[in-house]
């Protein structure tokens, strides 16, 4: 990195003026929905929204996973349905995407090339679309009624970001140890599952996490293709929305148990986060 | 004889090879690709057809559905909020982004970098969902938190935000813009941080240029490319965009911030008029497919060179 560094007074106070914008913009909703989560009711309708709880009142968020007399959408079945349907996508974009996007980032012709632009295209294909037919689908087959109904619209959606993502990991990987191996006689896919993939799981984590966060936050498809039986932590999030419905501090619990799982990963797996969002961003 | 007899079955062996390799990695990929435009069609279909209850109905009505969209008030005022969405959420968060980049390379602070990336970046793990949900309690008029703390400061607050039907679609991208201003930040770094550009930068640097003067004629140019990816992303999902929408205002008040994705909810699910909700849905795809034409292109020979 250059040291392009520069001491000039002006542009110190630029910077701090920039960062203290910042980090008001940015850390008052996640302060605020955070402290509030843990006020009673009465506190909230004091309005005195910056102050610290008198007492962190973890009952809400019992009261927001199983519900109570104030918060009628008991988010627990929502999220197990959520985790369901986003571990299998997951699982599944992850494996079936690897195995297409090293195809199609090692074989160079004029098919991958048609096959390449229908998956570029795919890639921001806009839900409303697919929506009606896929709607058509799910409940002529019956899908609709469990968890597979969802499982499938989300992997139709996420297969080509899955290989996308993994083949510009796959791009970037030297081609070397492939090369050597093939010269010893291994096919491609003894190859792809002795050599490549046990190197490329960094690779893999990213994109579970990219798919994972994706699916997760689904909304528009979640909405639509409802049932109540296989209903979507976005979904029943989206029901307790509104000052009508339900308190705020039961609301930022309940938001707060919605991003919790998503957050945690970016938190702690920041590196291989970023990582995927630049690899969807064709950076590598 | 008995060579050419082995090539030949060397021959065929490796077709059947490249056969089975070509189905093992690509079968999946391909089957769900042909559902994901066989549905796309099927959307077509449907689009020209006369699917007004909640059976369907194939019979063909050529472009009736187009035409009555057209001649409706409210798709026209979608088109215009699609429009602002477009142009807003895109260029600021654009231009804010190079500028924090670059803020970041010349600030003499250690550690910022990450502290900053961490604090605008969270937002991205976050669902729309959830991020209306807050902004809509943060922008509530009476018992909103905006409101309260001005109030507390002793300003009567001027602003109704999301319910004042003439300036709510602004207030709308703005949570837009502030969810996806991490993001357009480290897809800018990542451009910034090629062997070729900094060695560009170091001799600008060198000769003594301005601080602002290498910003706009050495850096700016030669990261056409990744802005190009983000503007083509933000295009993409701003123009995509319904969650905010939905969650905030519901394209409310009246129509005032209608857009074209909940224009599709409520023609196709609510009024029961599948084909022209299909309409809808194929007009957005085609201004999508518009949008992503120069970024396909370039990710292509960017994939294959």
């Amino acid at each position: 990195v250059v040291r392009l560094k520069s001491r000039s007074n002006t542009l110190k106070l630029l910077v701090i003026v920039v960062l203290i914008v910042l980090t008001c913009a940015y850390l008052l909703p996640i302060y605020v929905m955070i402290t509030n989560s843990l006020k009673t009711l009465p506190e909230i309708q004091q309005r005195t929204y910056l102050a610290f709880p008198q007492q962190a009142q973890l009952k809400n968020y019992t009261d927001a996973l199983f519900g109570s007399r104030d918060f009628l959408i008991p988010m627990a079945k929502p999220i197990v349905n959520s985790s369901i349907i986003t571990g299998v996508v997951t699982l599944l974009a992850c494996f079936f995407g690897g195995l297409g996007g090293y195809y199609l980032s090692r074989v160079k012709t004029t098919f991958t090339r048609v096959i390449f632009v229908l998956v570029g295209i795919a890639l921001y294909l806009p839900y409303q679309a697919v929506i009606i037919p896929l709607t058509t689908i799910t409940a002529k087959t019956g899908l609709i009624n469990s968890h597979f109904g969802l499982i499938l619209c989300y992997l139709i959606i996420n297969m080509p970001l899955a290989s996308v993502l993994m083949g510009t990991f796959f791009l970037s990987f030297p081609h070397e140890l492939e090369e050597s191996a093939e010269v010893d006689g291994a096919s491609k896919i003894q190859i792809f599952f002795r050599i490549v993939v046990p190197v490329s799981l960094p690779a893999y984590a990213s994109v579970a996490i990219i798919i994972f966060t994706q699916v997760w936050n689904e909304f528009f498809i979640a909405l639509t293709l409802i049932t109540p039986k296989t209903q979507t932590v976005q979904v029943a999030m989206a029901m307790t929305q509104g000052s009508t419905i339900s308190p705020y501090n039961l609301q930022m619990a309940a938001s707060l148990l919605t991003v919790g799982v998503p957050l945690l990963c970016f938190l702690f797996l920041g590196r291989y986060f970023i990582r995927g969002v630049l690899a969807g961003a064709l950076k590598g | 004889v008995i060579g050419i007899k082995a090539l030949r079955r060397q021959k065929t062996k490796r077709l059947r090879d490249s056969v089975l390799e070509f189905l093992v990695f690509t079968l999946p990929l391909v089957v769900f690709l042909v559902i994901l435009y066989g549905t796309l069609a099927w959307n077509f279909y449907v689009s020209t057809a006369n699917w007004v209850s909640t059976a369907p109905d194939y019979t063909f009505t050529g472009l009736k559905w187009y035409q009555y969209l057209f001649h409706q008030n409210r798709f026209w005022v979608d088109v215009q909020n699609n429009l602002k969405w477009l142009i807003l959420g895109v260029l600021p968060t654009v231009v804010a982004a190079i500028f924090l980049a670059y803020l970041l390379e010349l600030a003499p602070f250690p550690g910022i970098e990450s502290y900053v990336r961490t604090l605008i970046l969270y937002p991205v793990a976050m669902s729309f969902v959830v991020t209306g949900t807050i902004w809509s309690w943060l922008y509530q008029p009476e018992k909103g938190v905006f409101n309260t703390i001005l109030a507390s400061l002793g300003v009567q607050s001027p602003f109704t935000y999301t319910n004042d039907p003439a300036t709510a679609t602004y207030w709308l991208v703005l949570i837009f813009v502030w969810q996806y201003l991490g993001f357009a930040v480290i897809i800018i770094q990542s451009s910034f941080r090629t062997a070729e550009l900094q060695e560009m930068v170091e001799a600008a640097n060198v000769e003594g240029a301005s601080k602002p003067r290498i910003l706009f004629s050495v850096i700016i140019p030669n990261i056409r490319s990744g802005i190009l990816v983000l503007v083509s992303l933000l295009l993409i999902n701003s123009l995509k965009v319904f969650d905010i929408v939905w969650i905030v205002t519901r394209g409310g008040p009246g129509i005032a911030t209608d857009v074209l994705a909940t224009n599709m909810i409520v023609t196709a699910y609510d009024q029961r008029l599948a084909s022209a909700g299909a309409a809808i849905g194929v007009i957005i795809f085609l201004i999508a497919f518009i949008l992503v034409i120069p970024y396909t292109i370039y990710a292509l020979r960017r994939w294959f060179d």
